[in-house]
């Protein structure tokens, strides 16, 4: 465990001192910014309803889970591993007492939280820029419906996150990874959508699973369906992932 | 004498043909262990599969008594080592780089990063990233990293590669010191035949993947000349013009 929470802390050591996540957390807050300029802009300029403050958080989160957040997930899981077989870092790790399975662990598990911060951060400056230019009041039932919406995000995010380490075992170079971790999941999606017969066992399609959180009449058997096909996609990406970095020699 | 590192039959084969054949060897407690051998006998090989880099076709390599294939954690928590070329995060600092390997360590403290940066001569370049390192700093920096634990074992590939005359005359004293005050065990593998001479108790003979002598240096320039003239006349015997 001693080993786990070294490397652990490492790995987000490292993220957290290469500029990458100061550009993600730039680029969030643009995107907020302009999406809340936008909805003033509609609603002053052409007499529009925009959206209410606690509905403005809800659409950044439609809006971001198929835009930047795959696509910091995408950067930072390729930073985690493509970049360090290219710099042949990872060697520095490997000789250290920890296994391969702790040090593979620890590394998916600083993606995890730099994916919840991400997600933590554009929910509080969404909430923040709801608050201060939409003028209804807000409650705690609101409140809580957000969070858990940015919260369940987590689990389809890091299954995107996974099929990524899964790529990069294969493939050598990084900028192939991104291209083609793009490409799958543009065809993902567009099969989900022209093919909505299959869109039920496809993890893009599970990306707004935000919405079953928050319906009227709680779906329990829609919402457990879809977590045990992530959690089914999740343990064939870390099997399949770890069983390559295993083998690898450096 | 306490066995430090077995190896047993150690095996791994490239597709290439090249690689390591049925390996034996056993290295005591204290020594001081040249690796020698021609470009591609196999030697980075070898040393890869004892850190675990790499894992063989077959065959197992123990360090004090635990294998590095089934008990890993145990049997490298006493060994420092630099393999092919000492590698650092070039976005992390000198003093940083040390911090993050040192989390794997109990007994490592600031000091002991500020310690062993005086020792290596790199104390002044502490809060400078490795990118703008030339080779021989970070060579001194990888040698920082090795004997930042304290290790029991030390696994160096190459270590004077890159270095300056007072850099390799630095090092070289750093091993004997270590060597002879702390009972450090070293495994080492250079072309520089002088330095080996003159560092090493022991001498192992790598060709074409096969160990084809061992003996202590005492017993060699009995025999020989100096060491390269018994390399050249090893390598000579098991047939390369």
């Amino acid at each position: 465990m001693a080993g786990f929470k070294a490397a652990l802390t490492n790995e987000i050591e490292k993220l957290y001192k290469k500029k990458k996540v100061l550009v993600a957390t730039i680029i969030s807050l643009i995107f907020i910014v302009i999406g809340q300029l936008a909805i003033s802009g509609m609603r002053s300029g052409l007499g529009l309803r925009g959206t209410s403050n606690m509905e403005f958080p809800i659409l950044v989160l439609s809006v971001v889970v198929n835009t930047i957040l795959p696509l910091f997930t995408a950067l930072v899981t390729i930073d985690c591993f493509s970049a360090e077989f290219a710099q042949n870092t990872m060697k520095i790790t490997l000789t250290r007492p920890v296994t391969r399975l702790k040090f593979f662990t620890a590394k998916i598990t600083a993606i995890m939280v730099f994916i919840i911060v991400n997600l933590i951060f554009v929910m509080i400056f969404s909430l923040a820029a709801g608050i201060i230019f939409n003028s209804n009041s807000f409650t705690l039932a609101a409140l809580i419906k957000i969070f858990i919406c940015y919260i369940v995000t987590l689990i389809p995010m890091m299954i995107l996150a996974m099929m990524i380490v899964l790529f990069t075992n294969f493939i050598r170079s990084g900028v192939g990874v991104f291209f083609l971790s793009i490409f799958v999941f543009i065809i993902l999606k567009v099969i989900g959508l022209i093919f909505s017969q299959y869109s039920g066992v496809l993890f893009t399609s599970m990306l707004d699973w935000y919405n079953l959180w928050i319906m009227s009449t709680f779906p329990f058997g829609k919402i457990l369906r879809q977590f045990i096909l992530m959690c089914s996609y999740g343990i064939l990406f870390f099997t399949g992932s770890y069983y390559l970095f295993d083998k690898k020699d450096f | 004498m306490e066995k430090v590192i077995e190896i047993s039959n150690l095996t791994k084969v490239f597709d290439n043909g090249r690689g390591i054949r049925d390996i034996n060897l056993d290295i005591y407690r204290g020594d001081i262990f040249g690796f020698l051998g021609p470009n591609g006998a196999g030697k980075t090989t070898a040393m890869k599969i004892m850190t675990g880099l790499s894992k063989p076709d077959s065959g197992d390599v123990k360090i004090l008594g635990y294998s590095v294939l089934n008990q890993f954690e145990k049997a490298i928590e006493k060994v420092g080592c630099i393999i092919e070329t000492a590698e650092s995060y070039p976005y992390l600092t000198a003093y940083e780089n040390l911090k993050q390997f040192s989390r794997y360590y109990d007994n490592v403290d600031d000091k002991r990063i500020e310690e062993v940066l005086e020792l290596t001569g790199m104390l002044k370049f502490k809060n400078e990233k490795p990118r703008k390192f030339s080779l021989g700093m970070k060579q001194r920096l990888g040698i920082s990293a090795a004997i930042l634990s304290r290790p029991e074992i030390i696994i160096l590939d190459e270590p004077l590669n890159g270095l300056d005359v007072e850099g390799m005359l630095d090092i070289r004293n750093i091993i004997i010191k270590l060597a002879e005050v702390e009972k450090t065990t070293f495994f080492i593998s250079s072309h520089l035949i002088h330095d080996v001479e003159l560092t090493c108790n022991r001498i192992g003979v790598l060709y074409d993947g096969k160990i084809v002598n061992v003996d202590t240096t005492k017993n060699i320039l009995n025999n020989y000349a100096s060491l390269e003239n018994y390399f050249v006349s090893e390598v000579e015997r098991n047939g390369r013009v």
